[in-house]
C-alpha cells in the first residue's frame, strides 16, 4: 500500500488514450513495429539507454541523460501524464521517443533516440510521437525544443514548426516551438507513415523487448549516414 | 548586384554567352557588352531541391534549366508550383538568397 | 616515357571517423607503403589529393604536413585540389613524376575529413564546385544539379525510378563485402520505393532523385605507392601497370553545354585513356565508376563506351554490372556505399582495381581480372580523369 505521504508526491494523471501499434516497412526491407511502451518496460529501456549517457556524440549524452531520468521518473511515479513510443524491429528495441501531456490542449515532447541509425528510425517515431499528441491524446498543440541545432533546424523546417516563444518548455533552455493541429495534418501525408492494425503475430515479435547488442549499437550510434552531400 | 542579370555580347562576333568567359567562346575576342536577360524561353529541365545551404530556411528550392528564345541558356529559381519540361516561362529578376543579410538578386522565372 | 607500377595500395575505412585527417591519411599512406620491399628506398616525393582541408579542418598545405607526419623528409610535396577529382588528377601528378623520370618512388594520398563539419556546410562546402555566379547564388547544390540531369536523362533514354533504386541496391550489396565501406546496410525496393512507408524513408533530395540515390558523406583517406617498372621485381611480387590516363574538362556551367545529357568530358577522357592503354572497352574486366548519384552510374556506362547510348540501364537491369555479370560495375560499393571522403575517391577507387588485380578483393573478387577501369568525376562532369590499370607487365 502507497502511504499518504507518497501519495501526495504522485502527480494527479490524466486519462491518456493509448497509442495503437502500427508498423513500418523500413529502407532496408526491415519491419518496425511502433508501440507504446508499459512501466515494466522501463527497466529494459534504461538499461540500453545507460551507456549512451557518456557517449559525447551527436548530442547522444544529454538526450541520454534527460530519457533516463524522465523514464524512471515516470515508473516511479515523479512526472505527470507521461508515454513512451518504443520502435522494435525483430524483437530488437530502434528508438525511443517520450513526452507527456501538460494539459487536456497541449502536448510537451521530450526526447527522441534513435539507437539504429541510417534507417530513419528517429524521423519515423519523431512522427509518431506527433501523431499520438494530436490524433490520439487529441491535443491542440505540441511544444518542442531540441537538444540538437542541426535536429532543431531540420523539424523547424520540415514540418514547420512555428515559435511559440511566450512559453517556457519545461525541458528548460530555449523557448518553445510549436507543432499546432493545422500544421500537423499539412504534413501527415509526407512525414507520418505507418499501417494499422499490426498483425498479431508480427506484434508478439515486439514483446519481450530485446536489447540490442552494444557495440552495435555504439558503432551505428557513432557512423550515421544521415547527412548527405 | 544590379537589378538586371546580364549574359555577355561579343562586340566583335555578337554572340552571347552566359555566364561570361575571359574569352568570347565563339570568337576569342575580349569586349563584351551586357545584354539583360529577359523575354521568355522553354524550361528544359527542374528539380525541387531539399537539402540546401544554411542560407535558406523553407523546405526546397525549384530550380530549372531555361532555354531563352535570345539564344542563351540559364540556370534559375522558379516560381512555378508544378514545372514541366517544355512548358513556356518568363525570366523576372529577384532575390534568390541572402548571404549574411545581403540580397542577391538573380533570375526568377514564371509561367509564361 | 617510363611505365609506371602501383606497388602499394592501401585505405582506410570510410565513414564518420574519430581521426584526424592527418592521421587518416598517415595511416593509409603506411599501409600502402609497407606492402613494398622499400629497404633503405626514400619516397622522392608525395602528392596529396584533397579538397578541402583549409575549409573543414583548418589544415592548409597538407601534402608537406603529411610529409612531416610520415617523417618522410625531404620528399617534395604537393596537394592537387581538382573538386571530387582531385584523387585520379593526384596519381596523373604522380605517375607523371615517375614516367618522366624526375621522381622515382612517389606516394599518393586523398583523404577527405568532411564529417567535422555538420552536413549543412558540407552541403555548403561542395556547392562551392557550381558557378560561383550563375548558379552557386541560386541555391545549386550538386544534388540539385544531378537532379536536373536525372530528369532530362531518365525522359530521354527511359531510365526509371527502379532503375535508379538497382544501382543502389546493387552498390550497397557490394559494399556488404567491402570491410572499408561507409554504408553496410542492404536495401529492399520495397522499402525504397514500393511500400506506402517509403516516401519518408526515402524522401526526395532533389527530385527525381531520392536519399538512397545519393552518397554519404564520408571521412577517408587512401594511398598508392607508384614506383617505374624496372624497380618493381625488387618491390613487390604482384605489380599492377598504370596502362592509360585520359582527362577532360567541360564547362563550369551544366546549362552551356549544348546537350545536358551528355557528359563529354568523361567520353573524351575515356577515349584517351583507352588510346593510351591500347585497350578498348571490351577489355575491361571491371569498373569504378563515380557514383556520387545513382544516376552517374548509368550515364557514365555509357560514356565511357561500356554499353550503347541509352542502354545502360538496360545492361544494369540484366545484371550485367553486378560482380559475376560481364562488366561488374562499383565491386567497392562505389561512392554510393564505400562512401565519397571527396579528395580520396580517385585513389581509392585505384585502390580497388588494384585489390581486384591482385586478387586481394576478398568476399567481392571477380574472376581472374586483366584490366581495370575507374572514372573519377569532379565537379558536374567540369573534370573528369580516366584510369586504367592492367595486371603485371
Amino acid at each position: 500500500m502507497i502511504d499518504e505521504l507518497e501519495a501526495m508526491l504522485r502527480p494527479p494523471a490524466l486519462e491518456m488514450a493509448p497509442y495503437p501499434p502500427k508498423f513500418i516497412t523500413l529502407a532496408s526491407g526491415e519491419v518496425m513495429v511502433v508501440r507504446q511502451a508499459s512501466i515494466d518496460e522501463v527497466d529494459t529501456l534504461l538499461e540500453v539507454i545507460d551507456p549512451l549517457k557518456h557517449l559525447h556524440r551527436d548530442f547522444y549524452d544529454i538526450v541520454s541523460a534527460r530519457l533516463y531520468s524522465e523514464l524512471l521518473g515516470w515508473k516511479v511515479h515523479r512526472v505527470r501524464n507521461e508515454y513512451c513510443l518504443v520502435g522494435v524491429i525483430d524483437g530488437v528495441l530502434a528508438g525511443i521517443v517520450n513526452g507527456r501531456m501538460f494539459d487536456e490542449r497541449h502536448g510537451i515532447s521530450y526526447h527522441t533516440l534513435a539507437l539504429k541509425r541510417g534507417l530513419r528510425v528517429g524521423a519515423h517515431l519523431f512522427a509518431a510521437k506527433m501523431e499520438h499528441h494530436i490524433e490520439y491524446l487529441g491535443e491542440d498543440e505540441v511544444w518542442i525544443v531540441a537538444e540538437s541545432p542541426i535536429g532543431h533546424r531540420r523539424w523547424m523546417i520540415e514540418y514547420p514548426l512555428a515559435t511559440k516563444f511566450e512559453i517556457q518548455h519545461e525541458l528548460g533552455g530555449a523557448p518553445s516551438w510549436v507543432l499546432t493541429r493545422e500544421t500537423y495534418f499539412k504534413a501527415k501525408p509526407r512525414l507520418v507513415v505507418g499501417t494499422r492494425p499490426v498483425p498479431q503475430d508480427l506484434l508478439a515479435t515486439s514483446r519481450p523487448i530485446k536489447k540490442p547488442d552494444l557495440r552495435t549499437m555504439l558503432v551505428q550510434v557513432e557512423d550515421t549516414l544521415e547527412a548527405r552531400l | 548586384m544590379p537589378a538586371t542579370v546580364n549574359a555577355a555580347k561579343c562586340k566583335s562576333c555578337g554572340a552571347l554567352s552566359y555566364p561570361m568567359h575571359f574569352l568570347c567562346p565563339k570568337c576569342g575576342a575580349r569586349e563584351f557588352e551586357p545584354e539583360p536577360i529577359e523575354g521568355e524561353g522553354e524550361l528544359l529541365t527542374h528539380t525541387r531541391a531539399y537539402a540546401l545551404a544554411l542560407d535558406y530556411e523553407q523546405r526546397y528550392l525549384t530550380l530549372g534549366i531555361v532555354q531563352m528564345d535570345s539564344g542563351i541558356r540559364v540556370t534559375g529559381q522558379l516560381a512555378i508550383d508544378e514545372p514541366r519540361m517544355g512548358m513556356r516561362v518568363r525570366a523576372t529578376v529577384g532575390t534568390v538568397r541572402v548571404t549574411g543579410g545581403s540580397e542577391i538578386s538573380g533570375l526568377i522565372f514564371v509561367p509564361a | 616515357m617510363r611505365d609506371v607500377a602501383i606497388v602499394g595500395a592501401a585505405s582506410t575505412p570510410f565513414g564518420r571517423s574519430q581521426w584526424s585527417l592527418l592521421k587518416l591519411m598517415a595511416e593509409a599512406s603506411h599501409a600502402a607503403m609497407t606492402q613494398a620491399r622499400l629497404g633503405d628506398r626514400r619516397i622522392d616525393a608525395v602528392c596529396v589529393a584533397n579538397m578541402g582541408s583549409a575549409r573543414n579542418n583548418r589544415q592548409a598545405g597538407l601534402a608537406s604536413a603529411l610529409v612531416d607526419r610520415l617523417n618522410l623528409f625531404p620528399a617534395a610535396a604537393e596537394t592537387v585540389e581538382n573538386g571530387p577529382a582531385s584523387g585520379a588528377s593526384a596519381v596523373k601528378v604522380g605517375f607523371q613524376a615517375v614516367a618522366s623520370g624526375m621522381s622515382d618512388l612517389v606516394l599518393v594520398c586523398g583523404g577527405e575529413r568532411m564529417r567535422e563539419v555538420n552536413n549543412l556546410e558540407a552541403t555548403e562546402f561542395v556547392s562551392y564546385l557550381s558557378h560561383r555566379y550563375a548558379e552557386y547564388p541560386y541555391g545549386v547544390t550538386l544534388p540539385a544539379l544531378a537532379g536536373m540531369f536525372a530528369r532530362l536523362f531518365m525522359a530521354k533514354h527511359g531510365v526509371t525510378a527502379e532503375h535508379l533504386a538497382m544501382v543502389a541496391m546493387k552498390n550497397h550489396a557490394n559494399a556488404l563485402l567491402n570491410p572499408n565501406a561507409h554504408i553496410k546496410m542492404e536495401l529492399s525496393l520495397e522499402g525504397i520505393l514500393h511500400s506506402p512507408h517509403a516516401l519518408m524513408n526515402n524522401p526526395f533530395v532533389a527530385d527525381p532523385l531520392r536519399f538512397f540515390d545519393c552518397c554519404p558523406v564520408s571521412d577517408g583517406a587512401a594511398a598508392v605507392l607508384l614506383a617505374p617498372a624496372e624497380m618493381t621485381s625488387d618491390l613487390t611480387d604482384r605489380p599492377v601497370r598504370i596502362a592509360g590516363i585520359g582527362q577532360a574538362t567541360d564547362t563550369q556551367a551544366v546549362h552551356e553545354r549544348p546537350d545536358p545529357t551528355e557528359l563529354t568530358a568523361v567520353r573524351i577522357a575515356s577515349q584517351r585513356a583507352f588510346e593510351m592503354a591500347g585497350l578498348e572497352p571490351k577489355d575491361i574486366s571491371l569498373a569504378e565508376l563515380h557514383d556520387a548519384f545513382t544516376i552517374l552510374e548509368i550515364a557514365q556506362s555509357e560514356e565511357v563506351g561500356f554499353f550503347k547510348r541509352g542502354k545502360g540501364h538496360i545492361a544494369l537491369a540484366k545484371g550485367e554490372t553486378q560482380i559475376g555479370g560481364r562488366l561488374p560495375i562499383n565491386t567497392s560499393g562505389g561512392l554510393k556505399a564505400k562512401g565519397h571522403p571527396v579528395g580520396a575517391t580517385g585513389v581509392s577507387q585505384i585502390a580497388e582495381l588494384v585489390f581486384q588485380l591482385r586478387g586481394e578483393a576478398g568476399k567481392r573478387q571477380v574472376k581472374d581480372p586483366r584490366h581495370g577501369f575507374a572514372l573519377n568525376f569532379g565537379g558536374f562532369g567540369n573534370s573528369v580523369v580516366a584510369t586504367i590499370l592492367s595486371r603485371g607487365f
